[in-house]
């Protein structure tokens, strides 16, 4: 009944959802669409920084070497928007990339995404960033890196499945707090109440 | 001398960010989020990406850099910049022990083009978990439940 329930509301939050934003950056992306909320794609250029760095001017030469949020500051308007997701569809945010060009002019693509409408109470839109490029190059990046980074961090980390199943940090926070963060018992109670 | 001033200045400009925004001291109570899926709706509604429901996906996408943020009672979500003076918070593990928890955080708020912004620098209370939605929704998405 649940998992019908779950089914229903993303059913509906797809159809909601589903009509792409024209924005004024939309022409020429080469963006793929994901039918994500607000959905608007969205090239322009901008510069590659942190946001701690753009907020307070703390400001570490590697724009913190793949572990702080960034973001890219519009060249156009000037408008600075937090980079919230890769283009890979591995829950992985693109922070590892963006570093690589860290205080540089560059060239992005990706969506805008976020609507007041469904979401209330958030401001503005964030940026998933699908390929970049340093400015003047002709070579797009896709924004996949943070896979290859992981395993170079967790060489240990082998098994089956994706890195997120296999990844030692949320591995033990399961094992500590369970699936649902109450605890094991909880899982294993919701489990037996559950079963197909 | 004003001229010396000036020109210091611009010199300053061209090598530092500008600060576009100034920073207040805020506490705010809230919840632990993730907020991709908050924003984007991939993985439904606002209600089934929280809370317990939505627990293992938000270790996920804090594992994996995804920003983490505060949502408030009324919608607000504070991206979270720095976790009691850390300020590597995308490294996949700082904020993990703290996902769906509501909590009260002291720190600074900051907010620019319609996104705030927290640097958090003591979490004054943690309830814990407190969002039961799991009986609602079960686990979200569907394959994050256990042998899935």
């Amino acid at each position: 009944m649940k998992k019908i329930a779950f089914t229903l509301a993303a059913c509906c939050v797809a159809t909601l959802a589903h009509a792409q934003d024209e924005g004024p950056y939309s022409a020429n992306s080469q963006a793929n669409e994901w039918g994500l909320f607000g959905e608007e794609k969205a090239r322009f250029e901008a510069r590659v920084t942190d946001a701690l760095c753009a907020l307070t001017g703390d400001c570490p030469d590697d724009c913190g070497a793949g572990e702080r949020p960034m973001v890219v500051i519009r060249k156009d308007d000037d408008r600075m928007l937090l980079v919230n997701k890769s283009g890979a569809p591995n829950f992985t945010g693109a922070n590892h990339r963006l570093a690589e060009f860290c205080g540089q002019d560059v060239e992005v693509d990706g969506l805008l995404v976020g609507e007041p409408e469904f979401t209330p109470g958030i401001g503005a839109k964030v940026y998933q960033v699908q390929l970049i490029r340093a400015a003047g190059s002709d070579d797009w990046v896709k924004t996949d890196a943070f896979v290859p980074q992981w395993q170079e961090k967790y060489p240990d980390a082998d098994g089956e499945g994706p890195w997120f199943r296999r990844d030692p940090n949320v591995k033990a926070a399961i094992e500590k707090d369970g699936y649902f963060g109450l605890g094991p018992d909880v899982d294993k109670k919701w489990l037996e109440e559950n079963a197909q | 001398m004003f001229r010396l001033l000036i020109s210091l200045s611009f010199l300053a400009g061209a090598t530092l960010p500008a600060l576009s925004a100034t920073g207040e001291r805020v506490q705010i109570t809230g919840e632990v989020i993730d907020t991709w899926c908050y924003y984007s709706g991939v993985m439904g509604g606002p209600d089934a990406v929280t809370g317990t429901a939505h627990h293992t996906c938000a270790l996920w996408c804090a594992a994996g850099g995804i920003p983490v943020g505060m949502l408030t009672e009324d919608g607000k979500v504070y991206m979270v910049l720095k976790w009691e003076g850390h300020d590597q918070v995308g490294d996949g593990k700082t904020l993990l022990s703290v996902q769906s928890h509501k909590l009260v955080a002291d720190g600074i708020h900051y907010e620019r083009d319609g996104i705030d912004y927290i640097l958090v620098e003591n979490i004054v209370s943690d309830e814990g978990i407190t969002l039961r939605n799991h009986e609602d929704y079960g686990f979200v998405p569907p394959f994050a439940e256990p042998g899935q």
